[in-house]
């Protein structure tokens, strides 16, 4: 009965399906890619170039004739594998050093905050260009320029709930129970702290999809042939003026599609956390 | 008697209410399927000032929004009408609503700081809805707002209506709100627990001038509060209000004098002080358990070279199975003082003895032994607990401090502690926002008596509850003094609890102590100017005490 | 305490500026300091890197030397920051003209993108959230909040293409993504360095129509992508004024609805500023792309050969200014916050 009830109000959320569908689309794009794509994504066929959407290329074909259809669905292994590297790896160090740095006041708190400070005041994407373009243009270059960009803002988000959690008369009442520094840190502040976390999240991997891709189309990304959202893209942009619409346009509908499905499931993440379902510190 | 009752023959109002400005006609408001008002009958008549009565949920709120017709998102009048001068709400015009609403029926909510637009300057306020009652100039609105301003009590109020409201004080500012309830020069006024949150001394000012004002102006004013002391020193008529539902109705005088109903019963006891405690068991000559010389707290202000003194030296002791009360108004540094006794904060100076230890210079980790015998309660229940804990766990976590435990003894101490403060067992497994205040309140006082201390200091335990809760709380503790022989420092502003609660006062203002003495000498007989100025803004139930004359 | 009352005494302002200015110092010595690791951190020899690998060995060994490279590290940063002092960013070896100068021909372009942009970005951004808010619950609101959504999720460089593809290939009412200026047109003399501000200075009117033309589809593209954004932030500003006791309180007396919206929006400008500062600051990386499918010609596409060429010392040039940018950007916005909001004190 509990799952009818809950199964009922996931359909009543239309969001929530399609952030959920829209996932799982691409979960099965990266396990099953070499099942699902009718050529190999590097395939190069001259012969065939720039043929439009027919039924052997079902999304046509780019200027050296690889099929677009098939590049697509492996890039979603590259563009994922970034996101979610970049935020995991993100959360792994921003998350810890927010919670010391809101917690403990003093020089190294205020040094490292100056240091985010200087990071966040480079913009972000030549920031990031310029790191690629010193690092080369590897997946994990893209990975760590995405990780410059997000352990702050992680930082940031923790220390600031960290600030105003630890000034809660909950936390003077737990020392006076006896809780020590650690306790207080870990037991009592970091779970109400990680509630906005939570929410960023999922918002964080689609801008670090769409950041990725953003990198790729002007050339400080991932590199040719590998199949890359942006990269595809970008090969297509010349050819738009001329009326060939397809190179660039079904690989910018699977970024559209995948950073909305993130920022759908964020918005759920928050309307869960918003209607007070956690009990939040507020 | 300042409050003079009003003859109950000098306005008479047939039973259908003729001759009265607002009529509430079986007035139902719903909150989708939860019925929130349920058909009140009630009859405003010209230049009285009717008290409204009851606790939290009891509707009263909702019934002030339903008169001025902008009732809270979600709320819809589900039957019966509020009429003006004989007219429903809800024939009215968009634009007659808009004159209604300030024009002839003006409302003066809750904290008055979170009504004002924080961006704009106060004169600039008022002079607004001058304006949107009356067509005229800015410069002429703003003369206006001043004369307001003026009329109100603000000393200098040409300088003061260039201020932004943070740079005033809560009952400056609730003085304001004041201001531009009577802009629109309304026929009646809606005091919606208008001095919740004020001191005392402020409170009994800003009602003083309120009720002041609305007898010049011959207005009629609703004064709703959960305040019986407020109802029987300003109102002539007073409803009772309980779960949507009109209890009871009547002149203040039947009221108090003889209640109908067995919960207006209730409510009045609930108000009125305890007899006075019996002296501790230990006598005097036992040496104190906790001894304070002394003790200062400054804080830095950011960009100022003279600090805050929160603290400024101040000396009390408490002996074994004593309560002292440490009384004061917001801003005396009481809540300081007892945050440093419990070592939550530095003290600048001064010393602080427990049980004849000085612990002043004790580190955090050193200190921590000492916690089992030394707790607190803390102020506002709700956030003084972890939200995401669930009720066992919060009473289980200082059990830490005494002694390791297998889960089954901590599981049966838990119940015990449940049982101590009359908590019902089940609520071990839920999370404090499932609770009331007055649960969360008992959940705070069993946390601290998980390790037996020996010495509690409760910070303003019955603040911000409702009258029934608060006198169930003060017995709480009075019976916790008793058996378990406790020694507590108890900080409030509220003086009624005092009596109640104290065996001996200390006077906080502006962080010295000003008076110390027995609680009764005190009340009898108050020697300091500071004390007599609180003892007389207090406001009691009962007709007796010295608080007569200003 | 003397000092401290004559400070007092000066108009709130003042003392706002000069707070701002006297940050402002510190900060941009941190901006160059990183501009300078981003290139001492590499592996390798700094002068072959600035200097690319067709360099001769006589240019590495003038560059060394003025760089200090046998110095320690802390010299030559010494030495950088001095001749930044100077004007003197290095040459480019790819344009062979001082990058400083390379800079200060290309800013205009980027500036005038994204100075429009803004504009556009906040003022559609504040407005549909403004009227989702007050017709809560109308099908406009229910709009605003999936285009908050979705244009979140747009990639610009995709928005840019389309509209180039549908306004120029199939309409043919845009011109070419070419460029600021139709190529048969002289360029107005220039004075602001803003093609529509000076062509009409000049009278050219032919240059003002084609300078307005090709900047209608730049920032339309960037107004799309990022409106989204503000709307979202400024709903959520406005919507929890809307909601507030204020507004309750300002009904309750009366006060006629307009002057209610008026009053929320002035309470709601705070954040706003701030957000578009950020926006201001983040287009200016972010404008890279679409500069490039427009051929812009502005610092961003100057960015993008300096990578593609690693010309790494017009990279740091770059980096340089726009971090200087954007900490102005960013310290005017804490400063008309701060004049804005009553309740900071300084």
């Amino acid at each position: 009965m509990a799952s009818a009830r809950s199964s009922r109000s996931v359909f009543a959320r239309p969001g929530l399906v399609i952030g959920l569908g829209l996932l799982a689309l691409q979960f099965i794009a990266i396990v099953f890619a070499p099942w699902i794509a009718p050529f190999p994504p590097t395939e190069a066929n001259p012969l065939d170039s720039l043929q439009p959407p027919n039924a052997v290329h079902w999304l046509g074909t780019d200027e050296i004739g690889m099929d677009i259809f098939s590049r697509i669905v492996f890039a979603t292994r590259v563009n994922l594998l970034i996101g979610f590297a970049a935020v995991a790896l993100s959360l792994g160090v921003g998350v810890p050093v927010g919670l010391l740095v809101g917690y403990y006041r003093g020089l190294p708190s205020a040094l490292v905050m100056r240091f985010f400070d200087f990071i966040q005041s480079f913009p972000v994407f030549v920031l990031g260009m310029a790191l690629v373009a010193v690092l080369g243009q590897e997946i994990w270059s893209v990975v760590i320029v995405l990780c410059m960009l997000f352990v702050p803002m992680f930082a940031r988000i923790v220390r600031a709930e960290v600030l105003s959690l630890r000034e809660r008369p909950f936390i003077a009442a737990a020392r006076c129970s006896g809780a020590g520094d650690f306790a207080i840190m870990f037991r009592h502040i970091l779970p109400n702290a990680m509630t906005p976390v939570i929410v960023q999240v999922s918002v964080s991997i689609g801008m670090a999809i769409l950041l990725t891709a953003g990198l790729s189309f002007i050339g400080a990304g991932v590199r040719l042939p590998s199949p890359e959202w942006g990269l595809m893209v970008s090969s297509g942009a010349q050819q738009m003026i001329l009326g060939i619409w397809w190179i660039a346009l079904f690989p910018g509908l699977a970024i559209v599609l995948s950073v909305l499905s993130f920022a759908l499931l964020s918005d759920e993440a928050k309307r869960y956390v918003d209607t007070g379902r956690g009990g939040r510190a507020r | 008697m300042n409050a003079p009752v009003a003859d109950p023959a000098a306005a008479p109002t047939g039973p259908s209410g003729e001759g009265a400005i607002v009529v509430l006609d079986k007035l139902s408001v719903g909150f989708g399927d939860r019925t929130v008002l349920n058909g009140i009958d009630l009859a405003l008549r010209p230049r009285e000032i009717f008290g409204i009565v009851g606790e939290t949920g009891a509707g009263k709120s909702v019934l002030a929004r339903a008169i001025i017709g902008l009732l809270p998102p979600g709320g819809d009048v589900t039957g019966g009408a509020v009429r003006y001068r004989g007219r429903p709400l809800d024939a009215f015009s968009p634009a007659e609503a808009g004159s209604y609403r300030g024009g002839k029926v003006a409302l003066i909510g809750t904290n008055a700081k979170a009504l004002l637009d924080p961006v704009a300057r106060v004169g600039d306020q008022i002079a607004r809805v001058v304006r949107a009652h009356t067509p005229m100039d800015a410069r002429a609105a703003r003369t206006r707002a001043i004369d307001l301003m003026r009329e109100v009590g603000i000393v200098e109020p040409e300088r003061r209506a260039r201020a932004y409201p943070h740079e005033l004080s809560g009952g400056m500012a609730q003085r304001i709100v004041i201001a531009m309830a009577l802009a629109g020069n309304p026929e009646v006024l809606l005091a919606d627990d208008a001095t919740l949150g004020l001191d005392a001394t402020v409170q009994a000012q800003v009602l003083e001038s309120l009720v002041e004002r609305s007898r010049d102006r011959g207005l009629s004013v609703l004064l709703i509060t959960h305040d019986l002391g407020i109802v029987r020193h300003y109102c002539d008529r007073v409803a009772v209000i309980r779960d949507g539902r009109l209890v009871e109705e009547g002149p203040v005088g039947d009221f108090m004098a003889a209640p109908a109903t067995g919960y207006s019963r209730d409510l009045l006891d609930a108000a009125r002080a305890r007899p006075a405690l019996q002296a501790p068991l230990a006598a005097g000559d036992r040496p104190p358990l906790v001894d304070v010389r002394d003790l200062t707290m400054h804080f830095a202000v950011p960009g100022s070279v003279l600090p805050i003194k929160a603290v400024d030296g101040i000396s009390f002791a408490i002996a074994p199975g004593e309560t002292l009360a440490l009384v004061g108004e917001s801003g005396s540094g009481k809540t300081t003082a007892g945050q440093c006794l419990m070592r939550l904060i530095d003290n600048t100076d001064g010393r602080i003895f427990f049980d004849g230890r000085d612990v002043t210079d004790l580190k955090d980790r050193a200190f921590r032994p000492l916690r089992r015998h030394m707790q607190m309660v803390f102020q506002e229940p709700y956030v003084a607990l972890n939200p995401r804990w669930r009720v066992a766990d919060l009473l289980a976590e200082p059990l830490a401090l005494v002694e390791p435990m297998t889960a089954a003894e901590r599981a049966r101490r838990v119940a015990e502690l449940l049982a101590l403060v009359h908590l019902d067992p089940r609520l071990a497994d839920v999370r404090p926002h499932a609770l009331t205040a007055g649960e969360q309140k008992r959940v705070g006082i069993a946390r601290a008596l998980a390790t037996r201390p020996r010495f509690i200091v409760f910070d303003e335990p019955t603040t911000a509850l409702d009258i029934r809760v608060r006198a169930q709380i003060i017995d709480l503790i009075r019976g916790l003094q008793s058996s378990m022989n406790l020694s507590a420092l108890f900080i409030t502003h509220d003086l009624n609890s005092v009596r109640s609660l104290a065996h001996r006062v200390a006077v906080m203002h502006l962080g010295k102590i000003v008076e110390q003495g027995d609680t009764e000498a005190i009340f009898e007989r108050a020697e300091h100017p500071y004390t007599r100025k609180l003892l007389a803004a207090e406001l009691p139930v009962d007709a007796e005490p010295a608080a007569a004359a200003p | 305490m003397r000092t401290r009352d004559i400070w007092r005494r000066q108009p709130r302002l003042l003392r706002i500026v000069l707070i701002r200015l006297a940050l402002i110092v510190p900060q941009m010595f941190g901006v160059t300091l990183v501009a300078f690791l981003l290139i001492r951190l590499l592996p390798g020899d700094p002068a072959r890197l600035i200097l690319g690998n067709f360099a001769t060995d006589e240019s590495i060994a003038l560059y060394r030397e003025k760089l200090g490279l046998d110095k320690d590290v802390w010299t030559q940063f010494a030495i950088y920051v001095g001749n930044i002092l100077k004007g003197d960013f290095g040459t480019s070896p790819f344009t062979s003209r001082p990058i400083l100068e390379d800079l200060a021909d290309r800013a205009p372009a980027t500036l005038e993108l994204i100075l429009y942009a803004v504009i556009c970005t906040v003022g559609l951004g504040v407005t549909i959230a403004v009227v989702s808010v007050v017709k809560r619950g109308s099908p406009f609101d229910w709009g605003a909040r999936i285009y908050g959504f979705a244009a979140g999720a747009l990639p610009d460089f995709l928005v840019a293409l389309l509209l180039v593809f549908v306004f120029f290939y199939l309409l043919g009412w845009a011109p070419a993504p070419f460029g600021r200026l139709d190529l048969m047109l002289n360029t107005p003399p220039q004075v602001t360095g803003f093609l529509t501000i000076d062509s009409l200075i000049a009278g050219d009117f032919e240059a003002f129509r084609s300078a307005a033309g090709r900047l209608i589809l730049p920032v339309l593209t960037i107004t799309i992508v990022n409106a989204g954004a503000v709307t979202k932030m400024a709903h959520s500003v406005f919507s929890e004024i809307w909601d507030s006791p204020i507004v309750g309180h300002m009904r309750a007396c009366g006060v006629p609805e307009q002057q209610i919206v008026r009053a929320a929006l002035r309470n709601s400008l705070p954040p706003i500023i701030s957000v578009s500062s950020f926006i201001l600051g983040f287009l200016l990386g972010a404008a890279v792309l679409v500069e490039t499918i427009f051929s812009w010609g502005g610092l961003g596409q100057y960015a993008v050969q300096a990578v593609i060429n690693s010309d790494y010392a017009a990279l740091q040039g770059f980096v340089l200014v726009a971090s200087a940018f954007i900490l102005v950007v960013y310290s005017v916005a804490d400063i008309l916050y701060e004049v804005v909001d009553p309740r900071i004190r300084t």
